[in-house]
């Protein structure tokens, strides 16, 4: 060989930390994420086992030669923003005010698809007070269940829930049957998230009626599936899987194949939960298979692999959970996707935890560090921290354990998370004894 | 590109399968019904007439999954989309976790020779080009039927045990390494082990600690590469509480946690220049400080450093200094590849085959004579921690006492399937043997460039030009 050696690439926890947090940056920060690879050296080493995103590599020359691609991104978006807003002053000029208001929430969709939650939400409230000037009121049920659902997103399900309820008595009002079920559908999932299983139950039922009596299946699935969900989170897994099972035929008549490929990833989880593996291995690589025929969807990809990778882990087959958790960790790389990447992370650290394994920090470290930066949710640094003190507790660091887990109750505390702030509570009663 | 078509003297046909002898293969062919297949589905079934084969069909990759979980196949012909590639990945993936583990023949329109090789990597059986050919297919598919494999019998190996690791090995290369071990484990000199990933770096710094004046102490390893740069500080000399953010507790860092004992620093390399500083001051005065402490803690510690990497190299790049350099290699110990020790690979294999059929509940008395050529043909870039790796997968998947070539990783049967199932006759233009072998090195490699541009003795910049010119 001759030549010069070239340059080893920049760790991505270096050129993140050189990269200011700014949000104009956020494509080139997804950039520089997504082409970041493990260096090839580090494969078979000793820290080989223990590569987080941190640990990968980046080469500013490959930065620089697709520097174009995030530049794209940009004038993609902009334009989407830039469109929708001439779209919606054309509609103004000639009075089609339904018009201006759809193009408003194209406009904030667009954003809430690259994440600037923030920039969504000033869309949606122009949307909604050129909606409330209308005679029409059905794009103001349209604005409320955009506002709602961006709510559940932010966690702020109390206000979340009381859009959806302007926008069910509006519906009701209008006879609007479509936005009467997506605001029964926004309502029940604002109570599954904040446990209210009554309430989530009522409303999901209430929007399966709503939707049966229109005949939409595709409509119906998703409340049977809603419903399924439910069901087994109260742990009424019979149930769960009627419901489930009626889902799936909804979808399967409409060919509705990310809505299959969710179905069957939750008839993975239950099939696990009544101690059927096969089952759910068979559920979770069907799901799988339909995930593949889907719109590419990296996030449903993410979610069954990492549910099929605990799935291994619970059965005792590291090798296979590790390899499993791998994939999903390159897809959510290629894909940019920070939060399940969080996930991702937790896991691995879950099963170094269940090997015994002191070095297996380093994943909640990565974990904690990318619920803070990457895509800030206190809600996920929380789950953090509660997997970190458990972890730390297996190893009989209970100092430490301790530690990570007051912090978990404090941000479940300020987030408002009742159930989990009570589990921790538990957590923490447990190791008093 | 497409793949290249054989310009020489045509081979000779493939008989028709005899009655029944393809007794007890089930086939699984899917999308092959219409969709731009060419009813390959309805020839199959003709071609396979009398030979005993059952074929079924699915008509998509979810449809397939279902069949697949329902019974076991031996192969499954699967038609692909538009994107080849993404969808050969996922059959891979798909059939990774089917019982029985069914070959895959991948059907595409125009295969790119990226595709092709790139499916040979991936232990697909073959790559076959629409509309397919009978005599390709019946050649493909007599691939199932493979030679014979004797069993070879697994010898019972002497090992030594260092706490949960072994030493296993009694090669000269190995032999070496044991004398510089007896020689250095009686004192307390600091110790720099240097070997490649996955040598066992570590299982013989533990060697000299328990061969050590020291052994009663604890023996603390850290991995400096693996954990965050931010943390690694606090890591080795430990903290105060509310040193810095996340600092929630006071830390005891690992050089007071060995105390009395050994400290392994492995993958040096990886530090900072500014910690380093710190490492070499803690080594030269023998005294550390926590992070956000004031206190000065003595440590009484026998360090052990390794690495992977060419310190010199490192110094010359000024990534490494060379004062530390010198402190840490007062004695040095370099430890040979798996591919320099000889034999001991079948030892190893031994070994890790017990070991595992233990840890698993299983029986594995022998292994095949043709898997084990596979193990002493491939490349090993990760040392005694791949084959480690390769014979605990064969002990989970063997369904007997004998580990065979259906037992390794795909890109194992891949290594097999080159250009000796080339038809007799066929010969190629000289790109495609190029790019072949490039393929080759790469699956023998996992695919590091870098050690592959080593092995075909080019520049890693003129192996990256030709991969993209072949679409690898």
């Amino acid at each position: 060989m001759s030549g010069e050696q070239p340059l080893p690439p920049v760790r991505v926890e270096k050129a993140l930390g050189l990269l200011p947090e700014i949000e104009a940056l956020a494509p080139l920060r997804a950039l520089l994420v997504s082409i970041s690879r493990p260096d090839e050296r580090t494969l078979w080493s000793s820290s080989g086992p223990y590569l987080t995103l941190g640990k990968r590599g980046v080469q500013p020359e490959e930065l620089r030669r697709r520097m174009p691609q995030a530049f794209h991104v940009i004038t993609d978006h902009l334009q989407v923003l830039y469109r929708a807003y001439v779209e919606t002053l054309e509609c103004h000029q000639r009075g089609d005010g339904p018009g201006a208001v759809a193009a408003l929430l194209r406009a904030g969709r667009g954003e809430e698809r690259v994440g600037r939650v923030g920039q969504a939400r000033a869309w949606y409230d122009v949307a909604l007070r050129v909606s409330q000037a209308l005679q029409d009121r059905r794009p103001e049920v349209e604005s409320l269940r955009s506002l709602g659902e961006l709510f559940l997103r932010l966690g702020q399900h109390a206000e979340g829930a009381r859009h959806f309820q302007r926008a069910l008595a509006i519906a009701e009002a209008e006879f609007d049957q479509a936005g009467a079920i997506a605001a029964c559908e926004g309502l029940g999932a604002a109570a599954l998230a904040q446990s209210q299983w009554a309430g989530a139950q009522a409303w999901y039922a209430r929007g399966l009626q709503l939707a049966e009596a229109t005949g939409d299946q595709r409509q119906i699935g998703r409340l049977e599936h809603h419903l399924g969900v439910l069901a087994r989170q109260q742990g009424e897994l019979a149930r769960a899987g009627e419901h489930l099972r009626r889902a799936r035929e909804c979808f399967e008549s409409t060919d509705a194949t990310e809505e299959i490929a969710g179905v069957l990833n939750m008839q993975g989880l239950l099939e696990g939960q009544l101690g059927n593996e096969a089952a759910a291995m068979a559920a979770y690589r069907e799901a799988l298979a339909w995930a593949q025929r889907a719109p590419r969807d990296a996030g449903l990809e993410v979610a069954i692999r990492l549910n099929l990778a605990e799935l291994h882990l619970e059965a005792g087959r590291f090798l296979d959970g590790e390899e499993e958790m791998r994939r999903a960790e390159q897809v959510a790389i290629a894909a940019n996707l920070t939060s399940r990447l969080v996930q991702i992370y937790m896991l691995m650290g879950k099963l170094r935890g269940r090997q015994l394994d002191e070095t297996g920090f380093v994943f909640f470290e990565q974990a904690v560090e990318l619920s803070r930066t990457l895509e800030p949710s206190p809600a996920a640094e929380a789950q953090v921290y509660l997997e970190y003190g458990l972890f730390r507790e297996r190893l009989g660091q209970r100092e430490e354990a301790r530690a990570c887990l007051e912090r978990a109750r404090e941000i479940f505390g300020t987030v408002g998370d009742s159930v989990d702030r009570r589990r921790v509570e538990a957590e923490l009663e447990k190791m008093a004894v | 590109m497409t793949r290249v078509v054989p310009t020489g003297p045509p081979a000779a046909p493939p008989p028709t399968p005899r009655k029944e002898e393809w007794q007890a293969l089930r086939i699984l062919a899917v999308g092959a019904e219409g969709g731009g297949s060419g009813g390959l589905l309805h020839s199959i079934r003709q071609w396979m007439a009398d030979s005993g084969a059952e074929i079924e069909s699915a008509p998509d990759l979810p449809r397939a999954v279902r069949q697949l979980g329902a019974g076991r196949w031996q192969v499954v012909v699967a038609v692909l989309g538009d994107h080849a590639d993404d969808d050969l990945v996922w059959w891979v993936d798909t059939l990774r976790g089917a019982s029985a583990a069914p070959r895959l023949i991948a059907v595409a329109h125009r295969p790119s020779m990226g595709l092709v090789l790139r499916a040979e990597k991936l232990g697909v059986l073959d790559v076959l080009s629409l509309p397919v050919r009978r005599d390709d297919f019946l050649r493909a598919l007599r691939r199932v039927r493979t030679a014979p494999e004797a069993a070879v019998t697994l010898p019972d190996v002497e090992s030594h045990a260092i706490g949960q690791y072994v030493l296993v090995g009694q090669s000269p290369a190995m032999l070496e390494v044991y004398k510089l071990i007896a020689r250095v484990g009686p004192s307390s000199a600091t110790v720099l082990v240097q070997g490649e990933s996955g040598t066992g770096k570590e299982v013989i710094a533990r060697a000299i600690h328990l061969n050590g004046p020291m052994a009663s102490g604890p023996f603390v390893a850290v991995n400096c590469a693996a954990i965050p740069e931010n943390l690694l500080e606090s890591e080795l000399f430990g903290h105060e509480k509310g040193a810095f953010t996340g600092a929630i507790t006071r830390k005891i860092g690992r050089f007071e946690q060995a105390g009395g004992g050994t400290l392994f620093l492995d993958e040096i390399a990886d530090m900072s220049l500014a910690l380093q500083a710190k490492i070499l001051r803690a080594v030269q005065e023998r005294e550390i400080e926590r992070v956000g402490g004031s206190e000065t803690i003595p440590v009484n510690v026998r360090l052990i450093a390794a690495t992977n990497r060419d310190l010199k190299e490192a110094i010359k790049q000024a990534r490494f200094r060379e004062d530390l350099y010198y402190r840490l290699a007062v004695f040095q110990i370099r430890l040979p590849r798996l591919t320099e020790r000889g034999d001991d690979l079948f030892l190893l294999t031994a070994y890790y085959a017990r070991h595992f059929a233990k840890e698993y509940g299983k029986r594995i008395h022998s292994i095949s004579d043709r898997a084990l050529d596979l193990l002493r043909n491939h490349a090993w870039v990760g040392n005694v921690r791949e084959l480690r790796n390769v014979i605990e997968r064969a002990v989970i998947v063997a369904t007997d006492e004998v580990l065979r070539v259906d037992h390794l990783p795909e890109e194992f049967r891949g290594e097999e399937a080159t250009l000796q199932d080339r038809p007799e006759g066929a010969l190629l233009a000289l790109a495609e043997i190029e790019a072949r072998h490039i393929a080759r090195v790469l699956a023998h490699t996992n695919g590091q460039i870098g050690a592959a541009a080593e092995v075909l003795g080019i520049h890693r910049n003129t192996l990256t030009r030709k991969m993209k010119e072949y679409g690898l």
